[in-house]
């Protein structure tokens, strides 16, 4: 009797266990990451970094810039995305949307920040999966 | 459950293993060569197993430098965060040692004579593996169960006893699982390490290989002098998208080599410019002769092969200024690596056949004195230029015995070649220049 649950138990445990090590992996993450040049410093969030119609917000974290413009590069494949115009959603808040990544794989997203103190480009890595 | 395993171990062996930048591992130290303040060295930073922790950083010398101070400056690209030593460069260096808070990008900036490089690099720490927990662990708990089971069993409680050492059975099960499974798993990535598609599913499989970078090659002032310095700039460019390539991997210990002669071959430097800005490389370099000169640059992206940039340039001056060639024979002229200092006469190298065979291999043999120190990764490099200068060969000795340096090189076309051999030696890198007249083969003629 007890050797019915316990064999099945063992089983599902084992197949737990063996999920974890395999799937540990395969789970794709949200992008978030902080970068600093010389006159700001930014944190680039992306909720679902997928193909087609993505929403970055960047966060500067330093430095008062009045515009931000995002474009990204795939240096593996060679492709390029156009640049888009963050929108300012509060002070020191920025929204951009828009088809930044067309397909999966490792892309450099490139933050292009003006203000008062210069033009600066600061550029992240995301992985963008399905 | 085992197919399903089997089929993550397929998916696992079909996805290419990550290739690797400019990483920093407890273990796996980041040696570049830079010329920098008109000398030859090579940047060495020791990895740390911890943040915070210790990282060191060394500044080997391949000349008599006299203790030439190089400033250092880490920067975490992540948070902003800087500290900043003196490294002293010496053919046996003492590392100085710089405090990192966290893993990730970094940026190392060097500074001497006037000169600046910065060179990205990341910081990783391993992260305990996953799989070893599990083995432990499993094995752990079924040794535990056991004995909790005979216990049990002594005591006459079968029940309990069975799901004791079924449990058992599971702990034994899982550690040698994940013991023959474990080789087709993917590593958990070190922390810090940089996103690679192989870490995910549903990612794209590289493609194998980058797109193709061109050099636009300037010199600043435009129109050098002889015996004036001056400064040769490549702008990298990537040939799809346009933007600058700043994804070198290094390559024989350095982002690039740069090897510049002067049309005749008189004038010879093998150098390791400076990354000042992204897709920037920049060197300073001073003519001997006026006339026009080639720059060969060697380098290698990311996830790719290698590949060999020219582009020329003149240096204007008056023809009397040059150094006087002492042989009526176009051929390189005797010529320190980076410093202009000449060599004393070296013994002259022996080829093997004593005519090379245009598309057989050739065997080029040096005697090299003892105290031969590795240099670039490497006893010796040997370095072809076809006369015109439109082909470029760099080989490397292969670890010949004694002091001698052999090297293995099929010459594409009958002609004349200049070539250069090059070693490193307690103080000094020495260069042997001469020429090689190739022949054409019996079936080609």
């Amino acid at each position: 009797m007890r050797l019915k649950i316990a064999l099945p138990a063992a089983a599902l445990v084992v197949a737990a266990v063996a999920l974890f090590v395999v799937g540990r992996s395969a789970s794709a993450e949200p992008v978030h990451v902080s970068t600093t040049g010389t006159r700001y410093a930014a944190t680039v969030s992306i909720a679902d970094p997928a193909p087609g119609r993505v929403t970055v917000e960047v966060k500067v974290d330093k430095g008062d810039a009045d515009s931000v413009a995002l474009s990204a590069v795939m240096p593996e494949m060679g492709h390029a995305t156009p640049e888009l115009t963050a929108t300012e959603r509060e002070p020191g808040r920025f929204l951009g949307e828009g088809e930044l990544f067309s397909m999966t794989g490792v892309w450099e997203l490139s933050i292009r920040l003006d203000g008062p103190a210069g033009e600066e480009e600061l550029a992240v890595k995301a992985l963008i999966t399905e | 459950m085992i197919r399903v395993l089997c089929l993550a171990a397929v998916l696992v062996l079909v996805m290419a293993a990550p290739a690797v930048a400019h990483n920093v591992t407890a273990g796996a130290d980041l040696r570049i060569a830079q010329t920098i303040a008109g000398a030859e060295v090579t940047v060495v930073v020791k990895g740390t197993s911890r943040v915070p922790g210790p990282l060191r950083i060394g500044v080997v010398a391949y000349q008599a430098v006299a203790g030439l101070p190089v400033g250092l400056e880490v920067r975490s690209v992540e948070d902003g965060r800087t500290v900043t030593a003196t490294a002293t460069a010496a053919a046996d260096p003492r590392y100085a040692e710089l405090r990192v808070e966290r893993t990730g990008p970094h940026e190392l900036r060097l500074r001497a004579g006037g000169e600046t490089a910065v060179v990205p690099f990341r910081v990783l720490v391993d992260r305990g593996s996953a799989a070893d927990f599990l083995i432990y662990g499993g094995l752990f708990v079924a040794a535990l169960l056991l004995v909790g089971g005979l216990l049990t069993g002594a005591l006459s409680r079968p029940g309990t006893a069975m799901a004791l050492a079924a449990g058992a059975a599971a702990g034994v099960t899982v550690a040698a699982m994940v013991i023959v499974f474990e080789p087709w798993v993917t590593p958990s990535p070190p922390d810090g390490a940089a996103p690679t598609a192989e870490a995910a599913a549903g990612a794209t499989v590289a493609a194998g290989g980058r797109p193709y970078a061109q050099a636009r090659v300037a010199t600043v002032p435009a129109r050098p002098a002889v015996g004036e310095e001056f400064t040769l700039r490549l702008d990298l460019v990537d040939g799809s998208t346009g933007r600058p390539v700043d994804d070198l991997t290094v390559h024989h210990e350095a982002l690039a080599h740069l090897v510049v002669t002067s049309q005749d071959g008189r004038y010879f430097r093998h150098v390791h410019p400076l990354r000042t800005a992204p897709g920037r490389l920049e060197v300073r370099l001073t003519a001997d002769r006026p006339g026009r000169y080639l720059a060969h640059a060697e380098l290698e992206r990311e996830d790719s092969g290698g590949q060999l940039l020219e582009a020329g340039f003149t240096v204007g001056g008056d023809p009397e200024q040059a150094v006087p060639a002492t042989a009526g024979e176009p051929g390189p002229q005797s010529t320190g690596a980076t410093a202009g200092e000449p060599d004393p006469p070296a013994a002259v190298p022996g080829l093997r056949p004593a005519v090379p065979v245009a598309g057989r291999p050739a065997t080029i043999e040096l005697a090299a004195p003892a105290g031969v120190r590795p240099w670039l990764g490497m006893t010796g490099h040997l370095i072809v230029r076809s006369r015109s200068g439109d082909f470029l060969g760099h080989v490397h000795e292969m670890g010949s015995p004694g002091s001698r340096l052999r090297f293995t090189f099929s010459f594409p076309e009958p002609g004349r070649y200049l070539a250069w051999v090059q070693y490193a030696t307690g103080d000094r890198i020495v260069t042997t220049p001469f020429t090689v007249d190739v022949t054409a083969s019996e079936a080609a003629r």
